[in-house]
């Protein structure tokens, strides 16, 4: 009986693990930002820059503030992957190392797209990244000419 | 005469406090205090015997002031036998920083010393160190660990991702609220970042130590004027698969009675990741003439191979052997750690 359980738990857990990393791959991201800082469109390269911390300001100046979903949301895993290369603890090692230096300013990282969201409209300069949903009103940021990552 | 606190003015005090925190929480929403700590057990044969131990519990605080001014603070506590309570607390970080423009930035205040990768990376982040221990280089005190003092800093310039540092600052011998002399050290530094995950970097460092100042073991007194001559070079690469980092430092240090002592310490590191775990190596090397008034004059070879575990980026388990080989003999060392971010 705790044999058949054991291995039920386990196929469970198995098929869960799959299918949240199979939802995290097919989700389409978009970057929105704030009206004051971002530009409307960025290439690939550009954005890595801005999501790395290797830029702190916009050109207008405007101080720049990264939002992300927490690695634990699928949206967190799905952008730990495609926009930085890496799994979402990668992700969170690479900004405490970066903090800790003294380099930059943390990222602010959040449980639902509308928190998300509601950071960007209210803080200039702020950036962060979405799933693609008809809940998500901002204006989505053009990435190498493309709505979507 | 000791008063007793009744439970009553307990319940009040825990309340006013729990008040207080959460007011300081609500006007500080750009501050975040963050940690790590060690704790380790192991074998040495210096002294044949089997230890728990705890390691450093370092704190440090971010906080955004304002949108060009930001403070990082870090401090470490850590087990210190001379000490009336058995601990001490050291202030290893009080830095400010006001971004000029773009990603050049004026920082004032105690900082590490921008000498080399390590100690601007990890310093006592002991979550990221790839190994238990420090390099002999750090541990031998051959580099200044902290400076007080100004510097301008940039970073993540053009194509290469240049970074550069220049520092004045007190210097050794110093303390953290005055100069020794009238001698300020300069640390210039540059590093790029020409690929994903691959840092490379020089610095030079340079100090006038008064006769007076305790050596760098600070178990001498310095007994002449030393102007000293640090050139370090590093290069850094931890990618998905393979990690490097190898790093030396050259010191030239200069006196009437010696003229110009010529030391040399490095280490090499390479590790292979397998998913979570990862088998590590570390050489490290050190020379240091007799003549030598400020170093303690000495050969040392270490060797250094183990094993991490990355549980997840806040808790690390590393497993390490140690072979030191120096004038005073040999000593082996078994470690196991767990190192924690919090």
């Amino acid at each position: 009986m705790k044999k058949t359980v054991r291995t039920f738990l386990t196929t469970t857990l198995v098929i869960l693990s799959a299918t949240i990393s199979a939802y995290a791959q097919s989700q389409n991201l978009i970057v929105i930002s704030n009206s004051k800082g971002a530009p409307a469109e960025l290439n690939r390269s550009e954005l890595m820059a801005v999501m790395k911390g290797e830029k702190q300001r916009w050109n207008d100046g405007t101080r720049i503030s990264v939002a992300l979903m927490k690695a634990s949301t699928a949206a967190g895993e799905a952008t730990s992957k495609k926009v930085y290369g890496m799994s979402g603890d990668e992700v969170n090692k690479y900004w405490l190392a970066l903090v800790f230096q003294g380099k930059v300013k943390a990222p602010v990282f959040f449980n639902s797209a509308s928190e998300l969201e509601t950071y960007i409209s209210q803080t200039p300069g702020a950036i962060g990244v979405v799933e693609e949903s008809p809940d998500v009103k901002s204006k989505p940021v053009m990435v190498d000419g493309k709505k979507t990552l | 005469m000791k008063k007793k606190i009744s439970k009553k003015a307990c319940g009040k005090l825990s309340f006013l406090l729990a008040l207080q925190f959460a007011w300081i929480a609500g006007i500080c929403q750009d501050t975040q205090i963050r940690g790590f700590a060690e704790v380790l057990a192991g074998y040495a044969s210096t002294t044949k015997k089997v230890s728990f131990g705890l390691g450093e519990q370092d704190l440090f605080i971010t906080s955004e002031l304002t949108d060009r001014f930001s403070f990082l603070g870090e401090s470490v506590f850590k087990y210190s036998a001379p000490s009336p309570t058995l601990f001490d607390i050291s202030i290893e970080r009080i830095v400010v920083k006001y971004n000029i423009k773009g990603n050049h930035n004026i920082l004032v205040g105690k900082h590490h010393t921008p000498i080399n990768y390590w100690n601007d990376t990890y310093h006592h982040g002991r979550v990221f160190f790839p190994t238990i221990y420090r390099p002999d280089l750090f541990g031998d005190h051959f580099i200044p660990l902290h400076t007080t003092g100004i510097s301008i800093e940039g970073h993540d310039l053009g194509k290469l991702k240049l970074g550069y540092d220049l520092m004045v600052g007190n210097g050794i011998g110093s303390g953290e609220t005055a100069d020794n002399d009238q001698a300020k050290s300069v640390t210039a530094a540059i590093h790029i970042k020409p690929v994903d995950h691959l840092r490379i970097g020089v610095s030079y460092y340079t100090d006038k130590i008064s006769k007076g100042a305790k050596d760098a073991h600070a178990s001498m007194i310095v007994p002449v004027d030393i102007a000293q001559q640090l050139f370090t070079g590093s290069v850094a690469y931890f990618g998905k698969r393979f990690e490097f980092l190898a790093e030396a430092t050259a010191a030239m240090d200069h006196s009437d009675s010696t003229a110009t002592q010529q030391s040399i310490a490095g280490y090499v590191y390479a590790g292979v990741r397998f998913k979570k775990f990862i088998p590590y190596g570390r050489f490290d090397y050190s020379e240091v003439p007799d003549q030598e008034l400020f170093f303690h004059p000495d050969t040392k070879t270490s060797i250094v191979g183990g094993i991490r575990y990355e549980i997840n980026y806040l808790t690390v388990i590393k497993l390490e052997y140690g072979h030191t080989e120096d004038d005073a003999g040999i000593s082996d060392r078994v470690t196991a750690q767990i190192a924690i971010g919090f």
